[in-house]
C-alpha cells in the first residue's frame, strides 16, 4: 500500500486528542453544573435564614435572594454549556470518521490508475473542510460560553463576599449567617476554579 | 495492491476474481472478492472489509469504471464482507445492495440509505445484472443465519461466501486448489467451527449437487474447479459441523 498522505496522517492522532480533551472538558462541566446545583439549595437555605433573623438582617436577605437568582442563571448557563459541549463531541467524532474514509478514499485513488483530482476525493475534501468550520464554530461558542459563565461567577464571587459582610450584622444570627455565606462563597470559588480551568484546556488554542 | 484474474468470459459477460494482497497487514483476515459484469453493468460480490478497500478498489477500477458499479451482493452481515459499503457509494451513490431481509437494519450501519438495500427472501430471488440472470442460493445457518450464495447458471459458476472457505498459510496463494486432500486440511477447523448446522449443511449440499458447477468460489482460500467442486460438496456432507475445539 501507499504511505498515507502526510497531512491526513497528522490530523488523525490530532482528531483523537481533541475527542479526549472534549470529553474531559465535558466531565468538569458536569461536575460545575453538580455544584451550581448545590448553590441553588444553599441559596434557599440562606433566603429561610434571612426570613427566621428578621429585621436583624434585611441586608442578608436581599443577598440571598440576589444569590438564589445568581444560582438559577448559573444553572440554565450551564445547561448552554452543555449542550454545546454535547454538539463538540459530535463534531469532533465526525471529523474522526471523516479521517478515515479520507484515508481510504485517497489511498484508493491513489493506487488505482484515477487521478489524484478525483471528483470523489474532492467532494469528500470539501466536506472535511464544512465539518472542520463547524468545530471550529461550535469551539469559539464554547469557548464565548464559559466566559459568559466565568463573568457569572465573579458576580456571584462578589454577592457571596457582601453577604459574608453583611452576616456580621446578624446579632444572634451573624454565627450561622456566616457559616452559610462562607459556605456560598467557598462554592463560587470551586466554580471559579473550575471555569478557569477549562477556558485554558489546549481544546481552545 | 490486489490481484485481479479472469476466471470466466464469454463477450462481455465476465467474471473476475479479485484476490491475494501481498500489502494486507497479517491481522486482517485474507478475502477474495468477485467482479461479475454483463451487458455494461457491474455487480462486486462480497465487496470486502473498509481496511482492505484501497487494495480492492485500485485493483477492480483497473478492470471496470468503479462508479458505473450498479450493485454489491453481500452474502452474509460480517465485517469482512461488507464494511467497505460506504466507500464504495460514495463512488455511486445510486449503487445497491442484495442482502438478506434479517440484515436490512444493521448492515446500514455500514454506510448506505434505506434505498441502497434490496432485500433477499429466505427462498432466494433472481437477481438481474444488465440482461443476465442470477440466483440467489438460500446457504442459512452457513456461517450467517441470513446467508446466500449466488449461482450464475450461464457461467456455470457458485460464489459460496464461507463455504468452502479455506485460511491458507503465507506463501500458499494458488489461484486454484491444486491438491485437494493438501488443500481441505486447511478448510476444516474453519467448516467445523464457523458452521452451525448440520440440517442447514445437509440442505446446502442437496441442493447444490444438482446445479451444474464449474467453479465454486469462496471468499476466503482458493477456488475448486471441475471435479474438485463434487469433491468438496462429498466432504462437506460428511464432515460433522457445530464443533468447539478440533
Ligand atoms: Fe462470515
Ligand atoms: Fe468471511
Amino acid at each position: 500500500m501507499s504511505p498515507m498522505n502526510p497531512s491526513i496522517a497528522a490530523k488523525e492522532p490530532q482528531a483523537g486528542i481533541d475527542l479526549l480533551r472534549i470529553v474531559r472538558i465535558n466531565e468538569e462541566i458536569k461536575a460545575v453544573v453538580g455544584v451550581a446545583f448545590k448553590i441553588n439549595i444553599m441559596a434557599l437555605n440562606a433566603i429561610f435564614l434571612a426570613k427566621r433573623a428578621g429585621t436583624a438582617a434585611l441586608g442578608f436577605g436581599v443577598l440571598s435572594n440576589e444569590l438564589r437568582t445568581f444560582s438559577q442563571d448559573l444553572r440554565s448557563c450551564m445547561g448552554a454549556l452543555t449542550v454545546l459541549i454535547h454538539r463538540c463531541v459530535t463534531e469532533v467524532s465526525v471529523v474522526l470518521q471523516d479521517i478515515r474514509k479520507t484515508r481510504l478514499l485517497s489511498e484508493a485513488v491513489s493506487l488505482s490508475a484515477l487521478s489524484k483530482l478525483n471528483p470523489v476525493v474532492v467532494r469528500r475534501e470539501r466536506e472535511n473542510i464544512e465539518h472542520q468550520e463547524r468545530l471550529a464554530a461550535l469551539r469559539r461558542q464554547l469557548l464565548r460560553a464559559l466566559d459568559d459563565a466565568f463573568q457569572l461567577v465573579e458576580l456571584g464571587g462578589v454577592l457571596a463576599k457582601s453577604a459574608k459582610i453583611e452576616a456580621a450584622y446578624g446579632q444572634s444570627f451573624a454565627a450561622s449567617l456566616a457559616q452559610v455565606s462562607g459556605e456560598f462563597d467557598g462554592v463560587v470559588e470551586e466554580i471559579r476554579n473550575s471555569l478557569l480551568a477549562l477556558r485554558h484546556s489546549e481544546f481552545f488554542k | 495492491m490486489k490481484k485481479t484474474n479472469t476466471i470466466f468470459q464469454d463477450g462481455d459477460h465476465k467474471w473476475v476474481a479479485i484476490v491475494r494482497d501481498p500489502d494486507r497487514p497479517g491481522h486482517l483476515v485474507d478475502t477474495n472478492e468477485y467482479l461479475v459484469t454483463h451487458g455494461g453493468q457491474g455487480m462486486l460480490l462480497d465487496p470486502g472489509g473498509a481496511e482492505v478497500f484501497p487494495a480492492v478498489f485500485s485493483a477492480l477500477s483497473g478492470e471496470f469504471d468503479p462508479s458505473a458499479l450498479s450493485a454489491v451482493f453481500a452474502s452474509h452481515q460480517d465485517p469482512d464482507i461488507c464494511s467497505s459499503l460506504a466507500l464504495w457509494l460514495e463512488f455511486n451513490p445510486g449503487m445497491r445492495c442484495y442482502v438478506s431481509w434479517l440484515w436490512e437494519s444493521f448492515i446500514p450501519h455500514f454506510g448506505g440509505t434505506k434505498e441502497t438495500f434490496v432485500t433477499i427472501p429466505d427462498p432466494g430471488m433472481d437477481i438481474f445484472l444488465g440482461g443476465l440472470s442470477l440466483q440467489a442460493v438460500p446457504a442459512h445457518y452457513l456461517h450467517s443465519s441470513g446467508n446466500f450464495h449466488l449461482y450464475d447458471k450461464q457461467a456455470k459458476i457458485l460464489f459460496s461466501g464461507d463455504v468452502g472457505a479455506a485460511l491458507l498459510p503465507a506463501g500458499q496463494d494458488a489461484l486454484f486448489v491444486e491438491n485437494f486432500d493438501t488443500h481441505i486440511r486447511y478448510a476444516e477447523g474453519f467448516h467445523k467451527r464457523w458452521m452451525g448446522s448440520n440440517d442447514a449443511k445437509r440442505r446446502w449440499c442437496e441442493r447444490v449437487a444438482s446445479m451444474e458447477i464449474n467453479l465454486l468460489c469462496p471468499q476466503h482460500g482458493a477456488i475448486y474447479q471441475g471435479s474438485d467442486v463434487q469433491r468438496f460438496i462429498n466432504w462437506f456432507d460428511e464432515l460433522q459441523v457445530g464443533v468447539l475445539g478440533s
